[in-house]
C-alpha cells in the first residue's frame, strides 16, 4: 500500500503522520490518534456517529480518507470543550436529556455545532433538518432538539 | 421537605463523560499486543459443511490463528434449548451463521485472511417460511422437528363466553421482525492472563448472564471467567444472551492467549444480531353490547429462526401478558414457535408484548367501531384496576391506566378531533389510540428476581456502589445514585457507581424485564438505610447523644433537638473506621420481591409491579402516495413514581420513536433467506427530520411494592405506538392494516379495495 504524509491540526495541536493511502479519516482518528470519542456506527456515511469538524464544517470521517484531510484543521469531540469549560451544547445535552447511551452523542454535538455556526437561531424544524444525517436510537431526538434550542438561546444571550 | 434528588430531572451520572466523548465502549479499548478478529459467515441458509480449507489463510503474514467448527468445544450453549456451538459444526442453518474465524495483527489482515478460507458446502433444502414449517415435505431445521415450543393456556369458560356475546369479531394480524438498531454495533475485547483467567469486556445487558453463557460455550468453570461491562451503546434486548460475537471473541482469546478485539461492522451486526420475533396472530373476541369483553381466543404462530434462544419466553409474553390488562375471565390461547433456516429472533424491548398489543388494540378499535362506542371508553370499561387479581393471577398493586388514557386523550384533543367532519381531499388526517401493560421484574428467570447492591461509604463520606445491574443508557446508575444520595443525605456528585464486573459486584440478573428500578432500587434503598444507621450510631457515640435524634443533611450529621450538636460526615466515617478496628462502612443488601412463580398452567403473580401506558397519535395519510406521517403523538407512562423524570421522558420518547419505526418504516427484506437491506441506508430507522415533536407525560400511581413507589419505565412505552398509528390510519382513510409495517403499497391497495367496494355498492 502506498503511504501518504499528512500534516494537519487536530484539536489545536499540529499532527504529522505517515498513513497508508487507504486509511480512513475515522480510523486514523480512532486508531492512530486514539481519539475514541469519534464513533463508528455504520462506516457508510449514514449514522453520523463519526462526525468531526473539518475546517469548521461537520464531516462524516468514515467517508473521507485521512490523506484527503491534509492541511486541514480538525476538531473532534475531545476538542469541542473541556471538562472545566464545556461547550454550551455539551451543557445543554446533559441538562435536557440529549443523550442516553451516549454513543451517538459526539456525532450529534459536532453536527449541532456546525448547525449553530451556520444558523445561530434555528427553528425546531431547522434543527431537525440539520440533524437529518445523524441517527440516535435512544432519545427519540426530542431531548436533542430541546438541547440545541437551549444552547442556541444561551449562546445568543438569552 | 421536598427532595432535592428524588423526582428531580437530573442529568445522567454518565452525562459528563459522554458529552466529552470520554465514555469508554468495548470497541474503544486497546491493550498492548492486542490482535483483531474477523468472522466468516455462511452464504447458505441450510448446508452441510463438507470441509474447510484454512491453509492459505493460515499462511498469510500477520495471521495468528484460524479456527473452524472443528476446533470449538463440543458443548452446546443456549437458553433452554442447548443448540449452538461457538462456530457451526457440520451444518449451517442460516445465512450469516459463523463458520470460521481469524485472528490477525490488524483488521485488514484478518479480512484478507477470511477471503482465503475455502469452505466446501453441500447445499440443502431450506425452510424459509414459518407457515410451511409443518408441511409434510418441510426441511427439518433440527432433528427434533420444526416445532420449537408450544404453549396452551385456558381459563374460564371460553365457549360459554362466546355464546353470551352480542358481537364476535375475528381477524388475523401479522408483525414483522425489528432490528434493535442500537447505535453501537456489538464489540468485545477478551484476553487471557498469565494464570489462564479469561477476562472479557463486552457490550452486554447482563455481565453475569454473559459469564454463565461463556462458561457453557467454552466449557470451563464460571470462576475462570471475568466479565466487565464497559459503556454500552444501547441494547434494547439485543445484548442479553442471544448475540454470538462475544462468545466467539472470548474463545479466540483462549486460542491465541493474547488480547483479541472483535468489533462488528454494521453489516455484520445485522447478520449476527438478534431481531424481534415475527408473529402471525389469529384473534377472536366476544363482547357484550356495552363493550364488556366476555371471551377471547388467540392462536399464535411465531418464528424463532434457526435457534430458540429467548424466543420461547418471548412467545409466552405474546400469548398471555395483555390478558392481564383487562378484567376478563374467559381466555384461551395456543402459541407455537417454529424454527426456520433464518437468523435467530428473540428478545427485543417489549419482549413479545408489542406483537400482541398491536393485534389487541387494533381489534378493540374495530369492535368499538362496530358497537358505536368510543375506543377510549371501551378501554376504560375493561381496564384492570388497582387491587384486582388478573385472570392469570397477577396482583395489580397499582394501575394508572385510566389516568394515562385521560392524559393522552386530553392532550391530543380526542373528542374534538373525533367529531370533526371528514374533509376528503388528498391529505387526510385521523387519530388513534392504544393502551399497554408490562411487567416490572419477572420471577420466571429462575424462580427468583432479587437484586443485591453493595454500598461502601469512604472515609470522606462519599459513596461507592457495586452492582451488576447494568446501564445501557437507560439511566439505572443515575436512579441508584439518586436513591443513595437521598438516603445518605449527600450530594449526587458524591456517589459513584462502579461498572459491572463479575469478580467484584454481587450477583445480578441485569437489565432485562424492566426489573432494575423495582428490584435494585429496593436493594439500594435498604443498603443506604443500613449504612445511614451505622453512620448515625457512630455519630451518636462520638457526640454523646441518641442516634434517634440524629439525621444527615447535606453531608453533615446533625442533631434534630440541639442545633449545636453536629459533625461533618467525613469526621464520622473516619471515626467509624478508627473505632471499629479499621472496618469502614460497607453494607450489602438484597431485595427479593415476594412474587409467585407461575405454575405449570402459567398462573402466578410473577412481578412485584406492573406498569401501564397509553398513547394517542394523529396521522396524515397522503392518499396519492400512500405515505403516512405521524403529525402528533402523546404518550403517557404509569411508572409508579418517576425517580428521574428526565430519564422517564427519555425512555418514553425513544420508545415512541422506535415504535413509529416499526409501524411504518423498518422492514427487513429477505430473499431466499438472505437479508437484503442489512445496512442503515436501506433499513430505515426514523431520523429527526421525519418526526414531529414527541410528547410524553407521567402518571404516578405509587406502587406499594416499588421503591419509593417506582415501577419500571423502559419497555411499556414501546408497546402502544404501532396500534395507535394503525388505528389512526383507519380513522383517516377507512383502511384497516392488519399486517405491519404500514407501507405506502398497503395503503394504496387498501384505498383501491375500498374504492371498488364503494363503487360496487353504488
Ligand atoms: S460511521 Fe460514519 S456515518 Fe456512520
Ligand atoms: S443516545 Fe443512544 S443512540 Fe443516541
Amino acid at each position: 500500500m502506498r503511504r501518504k504524509t499528512l500534516s494537519i491540526t487536530v484539536n489545536g495541536e499540529p499532527v504529522e503522520a505517515d498513513v497508508p493511502a487507504n486509511r480512513l479519516l475515522s480510523e486514523f482518528i480512532r486508531e492512530d490518534l486514539a481519539l475514541t470519542g469519534t464513533k463508528r456506527g455504520c462506516e457508510t456515511g449514514v449514522c453520523g456517529a463519526c462526525s468531526v469538524l473539518v475546517d469548521g464544517k461537520a464531516l462524516k470521517s468514515c467517508l473521507c480518507l485521512a490523506a484527503q484531510a491534509d492541511g486541514a484543521s480538525i476538531t473532534t469531540i475531545e476538542g469541542l470543550g473541556s471538562r472545566d469549560d464545556l461547550h454550551p451544547l455539551q451543557e445543554s445535552f446533559m441538562a435536557c436529556g440529549g443523550l442516553q447511551c451516549g454513543y451517538c452523542t459526539p456525532g450529534f454535538l459536532i453536527a449541532a455545532a456546525d448547525l449553530l455556526a451556520r444558523n445561530p437561531r434555528p427553528s425546531d424544524d431547522e434543527i431537525r433538518q440539520g440533524l437529518s444525517g445523524n441517527l440516535c436510537r435512544c432519545t427519540g431526538y426530542q431531548g436533542i432538539v430541546d438541547a440545541i434550542r437551549e444552547a442556541s438561546e444561551k449562546m445568543n444571550g438569552h | 421537605m421536598a427532595s432535592t434528588v428524588i423526582g428531580q430531572p437530573v442529568p445522567q451520572v454518565s452525562a459528563l463523560e459522554k458529552v466529552q466523548g470520554r465514555a469508554v465502549y468495548a470497541g474503544d479499548l486497546a491493550f498492548p499486543g492486542m490482535l483483531h478478529a474477523r468472522v466468516l459467515r455462511s452464504p447458505y441458509a441450510h448446508a452441510r459443511i463438507r470441509s474447510v480449507d484454512v491453509s492459505a489463510a493460515r499462511a498469510l503474514p500477520g495471521v495468528k490463528a484460524v479456527v473452524t467448527g472443528a476446533d470449538v468445544p463440543e458443548r452446546r450453549w443456549g437458553v433452554a434449548h442447548k443448540q449452538q456451538h461457538v462456530l457451526a459444526k457440520g451444518v449451517v442453518r442460516f445465512i450469516g451463521e459463523e463458520v470460521a474465524a481469524v485472528v490477525a495483527t490488524s483488521e485488514s489482515v484478518a479480512n484478507d485472511a477470511i477471503d482465503l478460507i475455502n469452505v466446501d458446502y453441500e447445499p440443502l433444502d431450506a425452510l424459509l417460511n414459518a407457515g410451511s414449517a409443518f408441511d409434510d415435505d418441510a426441511p427439518q431445521v433440527h432433528a427434533e422437528g420444526n416445532l420449537a415450543h408450544e404453549i396452551r393456556i385456558a381459563r374460564g369458560d371460553v365457549d360459554a363466553g362466546f355464546a353470551s356475546a352480542d358481537l364476535i369479531h375475528e381477524d388475523v394480524y401479522s408483525t414483522q421482525s425489528q432490528y434493535p438498531g442500537y447505535m453501537e454495533p456489538m464489540a468485545t475485547v477478551a484476553t487471557v492472563d498469565g494464570t489462564g483467567k479469561l477476562t472479557v469486556w463486552t457490550a452486554t445487558q447482563s455481565v453475569f448472564l454473559a459469564r454463565q453463557r461463556l462458561a457453557e460455550a467454552l466449557d470451563r468453570p464460571v470462576s475462570t471467567i471475568r466479565v466487565h461491562q464497559p459503556a454500552v451503546g444501547g441494547g434494547f434486548g439485543g445484548k442479553i444472551v442471544e448475540e454470538r460475537s462475544s462468545v466467539i471473541a472470548a474463545f479466540l482469546a483462549t486460542v491465541v492467549d493474547r488480547p483479541v478485539r472483535l468489533g462488528l461492522s454494521r453489516l455484520e451486526d445485522f447478520q449476527s444480531g438478534c431481531f424481534s420475533v415475527p408473529t402471525r396472530i389469529r384473534l377472536k373476541m366476544g363482547m357484550q353490547n356495552d363493550g364488556r369483553i366476555v371471551a377471547k381466543e388467540v392462536d399464535i404462530l411465531a418464528e424463532c429462526g434457526a435457534y430458540a434462544g429467548l424466543a420461547p419466553e418471548v412467545m409466552l409474553v405474546t400469548a398471555m401478558r395483555s390478558d392481564n390488562m383487562q378484567r376478563i375471565e374467559n381466555v384461551r390461547s395456543r402459541a407455537r414457535l417454529v424454527y426456520t433456516h433464518t437468523m435467530p429472533r428473540g428478545a427485543f424491548r417489549g419482549f413479545g408484548g408489542t406483537q400482541m398489543l398491536f393485534a389487541l388494540n387494533s381489534h378493540l378499535a374495530t369492535m368499538a367501531d362496530k358497537l358505536g362506542i368510543d375506543p377510549v371508553d371501551l378501554h376504560r370499561r375493561n381496564a384492570i384496576r388497582t387491587g384486582d387479581t388478573s385472570v392469570h393471577g397477577w396482583s395489580i398493586g397499582s394501575c394508572g391506566l385510566p389516568e394515562c388514557l385521560d392524559q393522552v386523550t386530553g392532550a391530543i384533543g380526542w373528542s374534538a378531533k373525533r367529531e370533526r367532519p371528514e374533509t376528503g381531499g388528498v391529505l387526510r388526517r385521523g387519530i388513534g389510540m392504544a393502551a399497554a401493560m408490562h411487567v416490572s421484574g419477572n420471577r420466571t428467570m429462575g424462580n427468583w428476581d432479587g437484586s443485591t447492591v453493595t454500598l461502601k461509604v469512604n472515609e470522606d463520606g462519599r459513596a461507592v456502589i457495586l452492582t451488576a445491574e447494568s446501564d445501557m443508557g437507560q439511566g439505572a446508575n443515575t436512579m441508584l445514585s439518586q436513591i443513595c444520595a437521598e438516603e445518605l443525605g449527600i450530594p449526587l456528585s458524591h456517589v459513584t457507581v462502579l461498572a459491572p464486573d463479575t469478580d467484584t459486584a454481587p450477583y445480578a440478573l441485569g437489565s432485562i424485564a424492566s426489573r432494575v428500578t423495582v428490584n435494585a432500587g429496593h436493594a439500594m434503598l435498604k443498603a443506604a438505610k443500613q449504612a445511614r444507621d451505622q453512620i448515625l450510631d457512630a455519630a451518636a457515640a462520638k457526640l454523646g447523644c441518641d442516634a434517634a435524634d440524629l439525621s444527615i443533611v447535606e453531608g453533615v450529621v446533625q442533631s434534630t433537638v440541639n442545633d449545636n450538636l453536629f459533625a461533618p460526615l467525613p469526621e464520622i466515617c473516619r471515626y467509624h473506621i478508627f473505632r471499629h478496628g479499621g472496618e469502614g462502612i460497607l453494607v450489602t443488601a438484597t431485595h427479593d420481591p415476594r412474587t409467585v412463580m407461575m405454575d405449570k398452567d402459567h398462573y402466578g403473580n410473577i412481578a412485584p409491579a406492573y406498569s401501564f401506558a397509553a398513547q394517542a397519535v394523529e396521522v396524515e395519510v397522503d392518499t396519492e402516495t400512500g405515505q403516512v406521517q405521524v403529525v402528533e403523538t402523546w404518550l403517557s407512562d404509569d411508572c409508579g413514581r418517576a425517580i428521574n423524570p428526565l430519564a422517564v421522558h427519555g425512555q418514553s420518547n425513544g420508545a415512541a420513536v422506535q415504535a413509529i419505526g416499526w409501524a411504518l418504516h423498518e422492514h427487513l427484506q429477505f430473499e431466499d433467506g438472505r437479508l437484503m437491506n442489512g445496512n442503515l441506508a436501506d433499513y430505515t430507522m426514523p431520523t429527526a427530520d421525519a418526526l414531529p415533536r414527541v410528547n410524553s407525560s407521567i402518571v404516578e400511581s405509587n406502587d406499594p411494592n416499588g421503591p419509593l413507589g417506582a415501577k419500571g419505565a423502559s419497555e411499556t412505552a414501546i408497546l402502544p405506538g404501532a396500534p395507535a398509528i394503525a388505528n389512526a390510519v383507519y380513522d383517516a382513510i377507512g383502511v384497516r392494516i392488519t399486517d405491519l409495517p404500514i407501507t405506502p403499497e398497503k395503503i394504496l391497495a387498501g384505498l383501491a379495495a375500498l374504492g371498488e367496494k364503494n363503487h360496487a355498492s353504488v
